[in-house]
């Protein structure tokens, strides 16, 4: 009988077209469109910082060696014209109103200062908001001093080896799947966990809530079908739909990647592809399954107990945000899971999942995630059996 | 056959439904120790002003609320002990009731035959003589939420009817209902009537209850007023009409009270 009610539910619930919006059509959407923003975004950005021409207001009162080189500095460094100016005040002025975006100060004494082989100190004026402008003159800056080293090793007799005591070099020992994962792991399991919630909520307030303002739960409680059957067939329809908007989700990242090919970085695709395992996939459900029923459990309550449709709403949304804060928290890097994280719902699932996609799971941790879970998921369960049992709460 | 003994419904009230009702006490007696017999081939009426207890009684007999105190026996089952088996006895029907818009009326009694335990066969064959009678053929596979206030009602009546139970429970079941949309309900419990079936039905039109009843039971805050067959009713009748002895029936206990 549970199957019967769960299949008829289930008809009932694809037939709705808020329910199959929720369920599959924006978990579907949500991923290809915030990559396909976030790539034309970033392109943009790119293109437009390469092609973007910097003003560069220079303050000097002579035509030095700095100046010239500073004009001589290659494209590939980024396009750039430089302003003169006579004071440092006008300058500031000038980069306040975005006329100039970074200004170089010269100092006079910067021709004896080079002919002494004495430093000469040059002030780079920036709006810190306006980014990557400091970081502009710092390069035009830095291609003048490594040649001026070049020149100066070269008229003092210096072997540059010997003036430099090491030589630097990094070497990434964490995979492009553990970098993913860590650094932007938290993103996967925080739209599982959001969508999961809003792929529950329509159906349960539907089925329950929806039942009572229609007034077709009456009818069915007069079938000779125990109450608590009626009940698991409804709830298996609302933690079904929560499972299928995740597993949208997954449906929308495969053709984020596949069809509409948003990830152009051959590593970070890789990576992806290597996080997509079927193994990955089927933890990653093992891990999802008690968290929505106990999303389901929670919902149900409260859908039974309200009298219409739009209390339920007012009640079941604003939990939305409970959940949906402490799922932000897998965005954090260096918050992992440990004995204390594991046992904190909804978080201890978002960093098993973030583990999970960076590879390095710890299976006990994993365990108490899970117990955790499945433990609140029970309570939830005999919560909504407790009110859903309960005539006045069933019946207008 | 239904046999209600001392039956009795109290429900507790909240502290918003106390506020609601303008009461201190913490618990509110819809219906007050009734005993009264419907029997096979007979249809018994249940009358009451509105809040008089009568759908608080019928949702105790097809079991959807449990009885604080009392008996009901449906075709000698024990319904309070065992509303499982009970159910199986019982179809009900009341006129606020709604059907599942998204559905055709083909899935809805296939499900409720289903939720019945009635075999496919059984629920193609019942279907069939159904939509034959009520003239259902041309809308079967149409969603419900397109039918014709009429086309759902006779939807209605062939999920109550589809596991043809021996006892059937209407509840207000014309209330909203143009007259021709409701003969078709009256026709039922007339077939229901002739097939031996026992049938008790509340209903605020006393033309209705002087057309189809055998046996009348009246309700006033919860207790029962007047319990007998319609002739006896007929027989102590002092007003002129019948809903004008309901009436005074009502007003009489309203005075006793007072």
């Amino acid at each position: 009988m549970i199957f019967t009610v769960f299949k008829k539910e289930l008809r009932d619930t694809l037939r709705d077209r808020r329910t199959v919006m929720m369920m599959i059509v924006i978990p579907t959407l949500v991923f290809p469109l915030i990559m396909s923003v976030f790539m034309s975004v970033s392109e943009s950005f790119q293109k437009e910082a390469a092609e973007k021409e910097v003003k560069i207001g220079l303050v000097s009162n002579q035509v030095g060696s700095l100046e010239a080189d500073l004009l001589k500095v290659p494209e590939s460094l980024g396009k750039r014209k430089f302003i003169p100016f006579t004071d440092t005040l006008s300058l500031i002025k000038a980069i306040r109103s975005d006329s100039v975006q970074v200004g170089i100060y010269v100092p006079n004494n910067a021709e004896q200062s080079k002919k002494a082989m004495q430093p000469i100190s040059v002030t780079v004026f920036h709006d810190g908001t306006d980014l990557g402008m400091k970081e502009r003159a710092d390069a035009y800056l830095t291609y003048i001093q490594e040649n001026w080293k070049k020149q100066r090793y070269a008229e003092l007799k210096i072997d540059e080896a010997k003036v430099t005591p090491f030589i630097l070099a990094y070497s990434n020992v964490a995979s492009s799947k553990e970098m993913i994962g860590k650094l932007a792991g938290g993103f996967l399991p925080y739209l599982f966990i959001a969508f999961g919630f809003m792929g529950c909520m329509f159906p349960a307030i539907d089925l329950f809530t929806g039942e009572k303002e229609r007034s077709t739960i009456e009818t069915l409680l007069t079938t000779p079908v125990p109450r608590w059957k009626i009940l698991f067939g409804k709830m298996g329809v609302v933690v079904l739909s929560g499972l299928l908007a995740a597993t949208f989700n997954l449906v929308g990242i495969y053709l984020s990647i596949e069809v509409l090919n948003l990830v152009k970085d051959p590593v970070v695709l890789q990576a992806i592809k290597d996080i997509l395992s079927p193994t990955f996939i089927i933890m990653l459900y093992a891990l999802l399954c008690p968290l929505i029923i106990f999303f389901a459990g929670i919902m149900i309550p409260i859908a039974v107990r309200a009298k219409s449709f739009k209390e339920a709403q007012s009640i079941i949304s604003p939990l939305n945000l409970l959940i949906i804060l402490p799922a932000m928290v897998g965005f954090f890097p260096g918050v992992e899971l440990n004995e204390v994280t594991a046992l904190i719902p909804v978080v201890n699932i978002v960093l098993a999942t973030k583990e999970l996609i960076a590879g390095t799971l710890e299976f006990h941790l994993v365990a108490m995630a899970f117990g955790v879970m499945v433990l609140l998921a029970v309570i939830a369960i005999m919560l909504s059996y407790r009110k859903f049992e309960n005539e006045n709460n069933v019946i207008s | 056959m239904i046999q209600i003994s001392h039956l009795s419904k109290s429900f507790t009230l909240n502290r918003q439904q106390k506020k609601e009702l303008g009461t201190t006490q913490n618990s509110v007696l819809a219906v007050d120790d009734i005993s009264f017999e419907c029997l096979p081939g007979r249809v018994h009426a249940l009358l009451g002003p509105n809040g008089a207890g009568k759908t608080t009684t019928l949702r105790m007999l097809s079991t959807i609320f449990k009885p604080t105190t009392g008996t009901i026996l449906i075709d000698n089952i024990d319904a309070v002990k065992d509303p499982q088996e009970a159910r199986k006895h019982i179809g009900f029907l009341t006129g606020s009731a709604g059907l599942y818009a998204r559905l055709t009326p083909n899935e809805l009694i296939a499900y409720f035959g289903e939720l019945y335990g009635v075999s496919k066969n059984d629920i193609e064959m019942r279907k069939k003589k159904l939509y034959d009678l009520l003239d259902m053929h041309d809308f079967q596979n149409k969603r419900i939420g397109k039918l014709s206030t009429g086309m759902k009602q006779k939807v209605s009546i062939c999920r109550t009817m589809i596991h043809d139970p021996q006892v059937v429970i209407f509840d207000e079941p014309t209330s909203g209902l143009d007259v021709i949309t409701a003969e078709n309900i009256i026709q039922l419990i007339r077939d229901c009537k002739n097939q031996g079936k026992t049938v008790i039905f509340s209903s605020h039109i006393m033309g209705e209850v002087d057309l189809l009843c055998d046996d009348i039971t009246i309700i006033h805050k919860g207790k029962v007023l007047f319990n007998n067959t319609m002739e006896a009713f007929r027989a102590q009748q002092q007003a002129p009409n019948l809903t004008a002895e309901f009436i005074r029936i009502v007003n009489d206990q309203k005075t006793e009270n007072a």
